[in-house]
């Protein structure tokens, strides 16, 4: 009910609601109705950005339930995500399976590996856990360059047919990017369902102080691994998509130098919150976007830096950005969204 | 203050008359080379408030530990209702129903007062992570089942204004409300509480030994109180447990206790004689 006062809810239901207001409805709507139209009114490269937004989305979405959520710092999220990429690549690619198995599979394979690591959480924590996700990501690559030819390629990695339903191929730019966001409204979706449920709060509370978490009945160990195995199950769907998107699979698409980058974008969106995991990877590759473009062209307008600093400085400026959000707002952009509706919400009145 | 001299004196019954809820059966707890529990038994009988009390260091967050598995005893048995807990994690012995609150806060600070509450619940729901991710359905329909009950903990424990803030962001007497609201939520069938007044205001105090007293009345469960506050405890402690240097030295009621001469040597002396 809104009232001069605010937004009050009557009933329990109108408390848990994600979007409670006509207003927040129609702001909602005209969203999914840009994302809907991108391919119509976007300008250049635009629709190629909103895919790889919409792959980096899932995958730091999962990384966020891991870490931000669970607590459960985890540095090997690209390594998950390639796990995904080379199960749903080698099904496709050597039997030729449906991307409607391929994909859901492939975030299975990850969550499995995912988990694996996960069980190392059990016993330590913090700085010793990151070393045992980083040994993830050497053991993925190596794995992935040493196994059968015949299974991932090896070197050469795995070729793709485009994913088909029937005789439609989504072969196009734009055809890709519908699935691509078919699949990341679905995971925010279900990123929302899970923190405001039980398993969201578990996480949480494991995340918060495991001995408390313990004492009123919550399996500490038991949401550990979930938490790697949900999170890696993200990134094995995004790296899926990703191997349809470029419709090419390689050991080097997925480094740690990524997994830093998601951990970056989760900092810069908010921790432990899904609205900071997506603003995060939408600045952040808007950001890595704004470099590659302009880059060269500061490289033509001052010919004397030449183009390999251009782009070295560009990326330290994007490095930098990232130490000044852990020193001046470490609770990410969210937290200042936050702050400015509550003082709009509560307009002219400072109380 | 109300005067609790009505309190049933159970100094000369050695053993409550109904069967035990919680029983200690010579609880031996070692840390290298200190023991700080030796031969502990005590029993907590059906709805009373039993107070463990004794010097600093005298073992009796050990004890608390012990109940509720965070510390497993080198030595004897602990049985919640005949059955025998020694060994269990801390999870499953809390999802047998004994719940917990603590000395220092320990709230989850991420997370507001009713989802506080809400994973004091958790043991009860049954929502998986897949009902989760849909949420549509199961999921909502429990968290509003549930919300319910929570609803209910928050009228009795008079916290409806902060409901939506951060633990976070409240203040210390606040805190210690929400944590006994999150162990009353797991709907106990005992509870323990590791110092409640401590570092709390006179009125902060009241307004707990209130709330202790009721929990008791109202959901007719046994409340085993570890506090140093000895007005609180002879206040309303139906029997009293003291330990010093991880013995049982004493046990009976406040008077029994009172005038306990092993009780004063170790411990009491200038207080009671007030």
């Amino acid at each position: 009910m809104t009232l001069p006062g605010g937004v009050h809810a009557e009933t329990y239901q109108q408390d848990r609601a994600l979007i409670r207001t006509r207003w927040q409805w129609l702001w909602f709507a005209g969203f999914v109705a840009v994302l809907l139209l991108l391919p119509f009114i976007g300008i250049g490269k635009a629709v190629g950005i909103a895919t790889v937004i919409g792959i980096t989305l899932i995958a730091v979405l999962g990384l966020q339930l891991t870490s931000g959520c669970a607590g459960q710092i985890n540095m090997g999220q690209s390594a998950f995500m390639g796990v995904g990429a080379y199960a749903a690549g080698a099904l496709a690619a050597n039997l030729h399976w449906s991307f409607l198995l391929t994909i859901p599979i492939g975030g299975i394979s990850a969550a499995v590996f995912g988990a694996v690591f996960g069980l190392a959480a059990l016993r330590i924590k913090g700085f010793y856990l990151a070393l045992t996700t980083i040994a993830a990501q050497f053991i993925f690559t190596f794995a992935m360059l040493k196994l059968p030819k015949e299974w991932f390629g090896q070197s050469e990695g795995l070729r793709l047919d485009p994913a088909a339903l029937g005789s439609f191929a989504f072969n196009t730019d734009n055809r890709i990017y519908y699935l691509v966001l078919a699949v990341a409204a679905l995971m925010t979706y279900g990123a929302w369902g899970l923190m405001r449920s039980r398993t969201g709060r578990a996480f949480i509370a494991v995340r918060d102080n495991d001995n408390a978490a313990e004492v009123i009945g919550i399996n500490v160990f038991y949401y550990k691994t979930l938490a790697f195995f949900i999170g890696a199950f993200y990134a094995g769907i995004a790296g899926a998509l990703w191997a349809y998107y470029v419709r090419y699979v390689q050991a080097d698409q997925f480094t740690l130098w990524l997994s830093v980058w998601y951990l970056g974008m989760l900092i810069v969106g908010g921790m432990g919150s899904i609205l900071g995991a997506i603003i995060g990877a939408v600045v952040i590759r808007l950001l890595q976007e704004l470099i590659t473009v302009a880059g060269p062209q500061v490289a033509d307008v001052l010919p004397a830096l030449g183009g390999q600093f251009v782009f070295a400085a560009m990326n330290m400026l994007l490095g930098g950005l990232i130490i000044v959000f852990v020193i001046f707002e470490p609770r990410g952009l969210v937290h200042r969204w936050n702050i400015v509706k509550e003082s709009y919400r509560i307009w002219p009145f400072p109380h | 203050m109300p005067e609790l001299a009505a309190a049933p004196e159970l100094a000369a019954v050695p053993a409550p008359a109904t069967a035990p809820i919680m029983r200690a059966d010579g609880i031996t707890l070692r840390f290298g080379g200190v023991t700080a529990l030796s031969d502990v038994s005590f029993e907590i009988g059906a709805s009373e408030i039993h107070a463990i009390i004794g010097p600093n260091g005298a073992g009796k967050s050990c004890t608390l530990n012990c109940m509720n598995g965070f510390s497993l005893p080198q030595q004897g048995r602990l049985f919640f209702r005949e059955q025998d807990i020694t060994g269990l994690p801390p999870h499953r012995i809390a999802r047998l129903g004994v719940g917990r609150t603590f000395q220092g806060l320990q709230l989850f600070a991420g997370l507001s007062v009713v989802d506080n509450l809400l994973t004091g619940r958790h043991m009860h729901m049954k929502t998986g992570a897949l009902q989760g991710f849909v949420y549509r359905g199961w999921a909502h329909a429990e968290e509003l089942r549930e919300r319910r009950r929570v609803e209910e903990i928050i009228d009795f424990l008079e916290i409806k204004n902060i409901r939506h803030k951060l633990v976070g962001s409240l203040s210390y007497g606040l805190r210690k409300r929400v944590d006994l609201g999150r162990a009353l939520a797991m709907d106990p069938r005992v509870l323990l509480m590791d110092e409640p007044m401590a570092g709390m205001n006179l009125e902060e105090k009241e307004d707990m030994v209130r709330f202790v007293i009721d929990i008791r009345e109202a959901l007719d469960i046994p409340v085993v109180i570890v506090e140093h506050d000895m007005h609180v405890v002879m206040d309303i402690a139906d029997r009293i447990t003291v330990l010093d240097w991880g013995h049982v030295i004493a046990r009976g009621g406040p008077q029994a206790i009172k005038g306990d001469p092993a009780v004063i040597k170790a411990y009491l002396g200038a207080e009671v004689r007030r």
